[in-house]
């Protein structure tokens, strides 16, 4: 990689940035839109198909394009999807609600914590080990550079993901502090308790993929276990894959460990006294921690950007006459193919009691993944 | 520390993010103050004590626990690197120090703390 000056690093690390947000952005929306239609297939139901609102102006207008829709074979699937666009603009226009008794300041801060910390994993994650695409060489300053599939590449860049990734438990307890309302600070202490609880299990089951890989970054860790072993690291690596799912689902707040929001106990939990666009930083958070979850699983256990076990990847060209590398694309796919998986899992299994989820963390996964650890230590050490 | 200045301008944009969302919704939301509706949810109820109230000490258990737990994870994560390197010496020292781990666990676990009623 030829040296770069800090302008230029500058320069080609926002058009990285940029490039993240737009997938987020993309990503995040849809995956709401796909919980609403996938849980209602689920339930034998339709899933959003309409708005609330008049039949006149923008929702009538909204309404009666989703209604022509349904005319359509397979356009219909998608009725919902403009009534996404109006949810969004709900939520920019909602007035700001802050209760009396709240701590200004914390109150103001505790979304934005959540939604830093989610936004700052992206950095860590590799779309792509090496260059994604290369900058025409007729823009000044930063032409003929290349755009790296990953924002920071450094070497301890898995030790750094989950460092910050546990910051955002600091957004829902400080949340819910701040709120001085009871159901909040109920959903919140349980929220600590249980995201701290489930961080030990989590970070002992990441260690299976390190040992096999000797190292810390990202993208060497995503190629030893995609093309290092025969066939995905899923396979040699079950027991870790399985744990690390199942605590990525309770980091999250996932059904079936949705403990911190519980609606049939709690109201809301932490973001009972939320609302306007600073829940929806909550929201945005939450899923852009899913996507998360189901970026590392794809990278670690299921082969990243490399898309055939068994060395059939040689037959797939490097680079594709569509933009940049194709591998980027299976990835993403990956990572939607996860989050369809969290939406799956929603919609089939009932939500666990408090104390059966503390007993999942503390007494089974613990001592299954250090099991698991000691197992992948003898494999490594005499393989 | 090359790889560290991405990261940096990350967390500026990472701020300068949500707080431009929050800046843009105020200016579009209007602002209709109520006393009713500043009032804590409470299922309607009106708001007699505080909320901060006393809880269980079984968080503060479970954190203590966690801190424990925590730092043996920082320790494995560079044995876990340097593995191959360390050979037979670093698997034996690792043993040990996941055996003085796990009577640490154990007896927790037998004072009951890891249970909730």
């Amino acid at each position: 990689m030829p040296e770069m000056t800090p302008v230029q690093t500058l320069l080609i690390a926002i058009i990285q940035i940029v490039l993240v947000i737009a997938f987020v952005f993309v990503v995040v929306p849809l995956t709401i839109f796909a919980e609403r239609k996938v849980l209602g297939f689920v339930q034998q139901r339709l899933g959003s198909t309409r708005i609330a609102g008049k039949l006149r102006g923008i929702t009538g207008l909204q309404n009666r394009f989703m209604w022509g829709m349904g005319r359509f074979p397979i356009i219909h699937y998608f009725r919902g999807l403009p009534g996404l666009v109006g949810d969004i603009v709900k939520l920019f226009i909602k007035e700001d609600i802050r209760p009396a008794k709240a701590d200004r300041f914390v109150y103001l801060i505790a979304p934005c914590v959540s939604m830093i910390a989610a936004m700052l994993v992206y950095a860590m994650i590799g779309f792509y080990p090496g260059t994604l695409f290369t900058i025409p060489s007729f823009i000044p300053l930063i032409g003929g550079l290349p755009v790296g599939g990953t924002i920071a590449d450094v070497n301890v860049g898995l030790l750094m993901l989950l460092g910050i990734a546990s910051v955002g438990v600091y957004g829902i307890v400080l949340g819910a502090w701040a709120s001085n309302s009871k159901y909040p600070l109920l959903g919140g202490l349980r929220s600590a308790a249980q995201m701290v609880s489930y961080e030990v299990p989590l970070t002992i089951s990441m260690l299976t993929p390190v040992i096999l890989a000797g190292s810390l970054n990202f993208n060497e860790m995503t190629r030893v276990t995609a093309t290092g072993l025969s066939p995905w690291g899923v396979i040699p690596l079950f027991i870790g894959f399985f744990a690390y799912i199942t605590c990525g689902f309770a980091e999250s707040n996932r059904l079936p460990f949705d403990m911190p929001e519980a609606e049939n106990e709690l109201v809301a939990g932490y973001h009972t006294e939320y609302s306007g666009m600073r829940f929806g930083l909550f929201y945005l958070a939450e899923y852009i921690n899913m996507s998360i979850v189901a970026a590392l699983a794809s990278a670690f256990f299921f082969g990243g950007p490399w898309l055939l076990p068994f060395g059939l990847q040689r037959f797939i060209p490097e680079t594709a006459f569509w933009i940049g590398q194709p591998h980027w694309y299976i990835f993403a796919v990956k990572i939607v193919f996860f989050l369809f998986v969290y939406i799956w899992v929603r919609g089939s299994w009932p939500r666990y009691r408090y104390d059966q989820i503390m007993d999942v963390a503390w007494k089974y996964l613990i001592p299954m993944t250090l099991v698991n650890l000691v197992l992948a230590g003898i494999v490594r050490y005499f393989a | 520390m090359q790889g560290y200045f991405p990261l940096l301008i990350t967390l500026v944009v990472a701020v300068i993010l949500p707080i431009a969302i929050l800046v843009i919704v105020k200016v579009l939301s209007p602002s209709v103050p109520s006393d009713v509706k500043y009032a804590p949810y409470e299922c309607g109820l009106t708001v007699t004590s505080e909320a901060r109230e006393k809880f269980s000490v079984k968080y503060y258990l479970i954190a203590v626990i966690f801190l424990v737990f925590d730092v043996e994870t920082v320790f494995l994560m560079p044995w876990a690197i340097q593995m191959k390197e360390l050979a037979i010496f670093g698997l034996v020292e690792m043993g040990f120090f996941l055996f003085l781990l796990l009577f640490g666990y154990g007896y927790v676990w037998s004072k009951g703390a890891l249970s909730w009623e």
